[in-house]
């Protein structure tokens, strides 16, 4: 039971989620290295692990405002990394991921972790722009001059890359289907 | 044989972003003690989890039709467990009034047969004006089953869910 495999999510920069598959005991590097995530002795890249949501507790007068996720030394085990519990791993080469969200003219900053999910940084934006409750349910990011909105569970990572490590959202509310 | 649609649902319900869901709780599908096991393809039941509400269920099952899956849109609508068969109207989730979450799951239109969603293909095909209104939600062969999944879990979590 100890030593039973456990399934990681592997995110990367600019790419879908993959899962690993890994043992307690084996070094994280190893599994990276095995499922062709990073190559035998990069060491560009830094390894976040589990779901960043640091942001949410940000008092609401701080501006630009920055998270304190380190990156893990990736000669430690799986287990000592306390993956069974974490799950995501996230390999990048951004430290932090500057985002600026636009919202009725004004202008709000943080420079996130890459292991923040979208859902964290619009709560985070409706937070900001003081949207909470029912009333902001409807507002989501659109990322700007296009027409995407990631979904909740997208990484800020999977969405940038270096070195510019940075994302331009929009808080717009959502379209309600008619006709 | 599977047929290539069934394969590629099987391969996106193997996928990590619906692996990463379903361990949060999010959704999944209908185990065995729900249904012996799943309808012939291309029928699928799934669940997605909803928020507490007084003398609500903890999660909603929906029957979708995924003919075609990925090229075309799924539909399908809520799904009784107790009854397997169709949900009565009066055990949908009811949302605020004129709030989204009331547009996309209500009861009025189509006899409840459908999504009131671009991800739905009954609606989709019925609503030309909405690749125009709402790009991002218009299905393509890039969409996934956990598009539909993220996109009605967030709306049984929101505020403008009421329970029933």
């Amino acid at each position: 039971m100890a030593d039973e495999e456990l399934e990681l999510y592997i995110h990367s920069q600019g790419a879908k989620p993959k899962i690993a598959v890994a043992r307690p005991h084996e070094v994280l590097r190893d599994v990276l290295v095995r499922e062709e995530i990073i190559r035998q002795g990069q060491d560009d890249v830094l390894i976040f692990v589990g779901e960043w949501d640091e942001a949410l507790t940000e008092a609401d007068e701080i501006e630009d405002g920055e998270d304190r996720h380190d990156p893990v030394d990736v000669l430690v085990t799986v287990e000592v990394l306390e993956l069974r519990r974490h799950r995501h791993v996230h390999v990048h080469k951004c430290r932090r991921v500057r985002v600026e969200i636009n919202f009725n003219g004004q202008t709000k900053h943080h420079r996130f972790s890459p292991a923040t999910t979208i859902a964290v940084v619009t709560r985070w934006a409706r937070k900001k722009f003081r949207l909470d409750g029912a009333a902001g349910a409807e507002y989501v990011l659109r990322i700007c001059k296009t027409d995407k909105q990631p979904r909740p569970s997208e990484h800020l990572g999977e969405l940038v890359s270096a070195p510019a490590c940075a994302v331009c959202f929009d808080l717009v509310k959502e379209i309600t289907p008619q006709g | 044989m599977d047929t290539p649609d069934q394969r590629l649902f099987d391969a996106d319900v193997a996928s990590a972003e619906f692996r990463a869901g379903a361990l949060k709780g999010y959704w999944g599908l209908a185990g065995a003690g729900i249904l012996p096991e799943q309808p012939a393809w291309p029928m699928r039941v799934l669940w997605i989890a909803a928020a507490s509400r007084p003398n609500a269920p903890d999660r909603y099952y929906v029957r979708l039709d995924l003919s075609n899956y990925r090229t075309v849109a799924p539909t399908g609508t809520f799904w009784d467990p107790s009854t397997k068969d169709t949900l009565d109207l009066a055990k949908r989730p009811k949302g605020r009034s004129n709030s989204r979450f009331a547009m996309v799951f209500r009861t009025d239109w189509e006899g409840g047969r459908a999504f009131y969603h671009p991800y739905d293909r009954v609606a989709a095909q019925g609503h030309t004006n909405w690749p125009g209104e709402q790009p991002s939600l218009i299905w393509d062969s890039n969409h996934t089953i956990v598009d539909c999944l993220e996109e009605f879990h967030s709306l049984l979590n929101c505020g403008d869910y009421l329970g029933l």
